[in-house]
């Protein structure tokens, strides 16, 4: 029993170290269209840590369908957030 | 006024048709069924760099010019759609058509947006990209909806050589842009 307290205790701390550690990082692709935010969020995701955010701002209704379901073939975990009028956020967390 | 706009955005309908984009799939039959409806209807395929050069030859004769004696106007049917003017020309009404039709579904979709230009850059490669475009739409008599859909449309083997030529430029375009944009 203690040792099970234990061992969810250092589990706690090694969630709470990670997200600590984790960085969110912006990728401005406004004003662009279609493949170039794709391409600068490939390129961008290979230079962050495991655990980190890339958030990419994008206004081309293209990169809103291409980029979340690229990220999601990789495996990470995606969100969109539409921001304005014809604005998003793509918020990509890099799982692996 | 506001509780209907609030009431409409959670409404699923509306979600689906106006709001979220269509999947690759419905968007294929959509244009298959559309462009059938099209050829039926008009009696020609669907295309839309053609006309835009008829706008091109009304612009230059608007401030004067004359494109009698050009070889791509000689024709006695290019002739009679340019005295025909725009409101004869069935492909002039369809280009319309898909400029107004996309700026109805963006504000259905409350999509628009006014983007800003980043960089002299971009201007630069739009203009070009714009410029090369139309030139070997007209040298390839068709652009990737008259020349390839239309084409493969009809059964053509033109279609599927333009399709070739298609994947090599979008090669060679896209390491273009690799090397000038990123």
């Amino acid at each position: 029993m203690l040792l099970q307290i234990c061992g969810r205790k250092r589990k706690w701390a090694h969630n709470a170290e990670r997200i600590i550690k984790m960085k969110e990082y912006t990728l401005d692709c406004l004003g662009e269209a279609c493949p170039v935010p794709l391409m600068k969020t490939e390129k961008k995701i290979n230079s962050i840590e495991v655990g980190d955010v890339l958030i990419v701002q994008i206004d081309h209704s293209c990169a809103m369908k291409n980029v979340p379901e690229w990220a999601r073939t990789q495996g990470y975990n995606v969100e969109i957030d539409e921001v304005g009028d014809g604005e998003w956020e793509v918020v990509i967390e890099k799982t692996k | 006024m506001k509780k209907i706009w609030e009431k409409l955005e959670k409404n699923q309908y509306y979600a689906t048709i106006f709001k979220n984009p269509f999947t690759y799939v419905t968007g294929a039959v959509l244009l298959s069924v559309l462009q059938i409806a099209l050829l039926a209807s008009s009696g020609n395929p669907w295309g839309v760099s053609g006309p835009f050069t008829n706008w091109g030859a009304w612009i230059f004769e608007a401030f004067g010019g004359s494109v009698d004696k050009w070889f791509y106007f000689s024709s006695a049917g290019a002739q009679n759609t340019l005295n025909g003017g725009f409101l004869n020309d069935t492909g002039s009404i369809q280009n319309a058509g898909i400029i107004i039709g996309a700026l109805a579904a963006t504000l259905l979709a409350s999509q628009f947006k006014l983007k800003k230009i980043k960089s002299v850059k971009q201007v630069i490669a739009a203009v070009l990209g714009g410029l090369l475009m139309g030139y070997g739409a007209r040298l390839a008599f068709g652009c990737n909806i008259g020349a390839l859909f239309s084409g493969i449309a009809s059964l053509s083997l033109s279609g599927w050589v333009f399709a070739l030529a298609l994947l090599v430029g979008a090669f060679i375009g896209s390491k273009l842009l690799a090397k000038f944009f990123m």
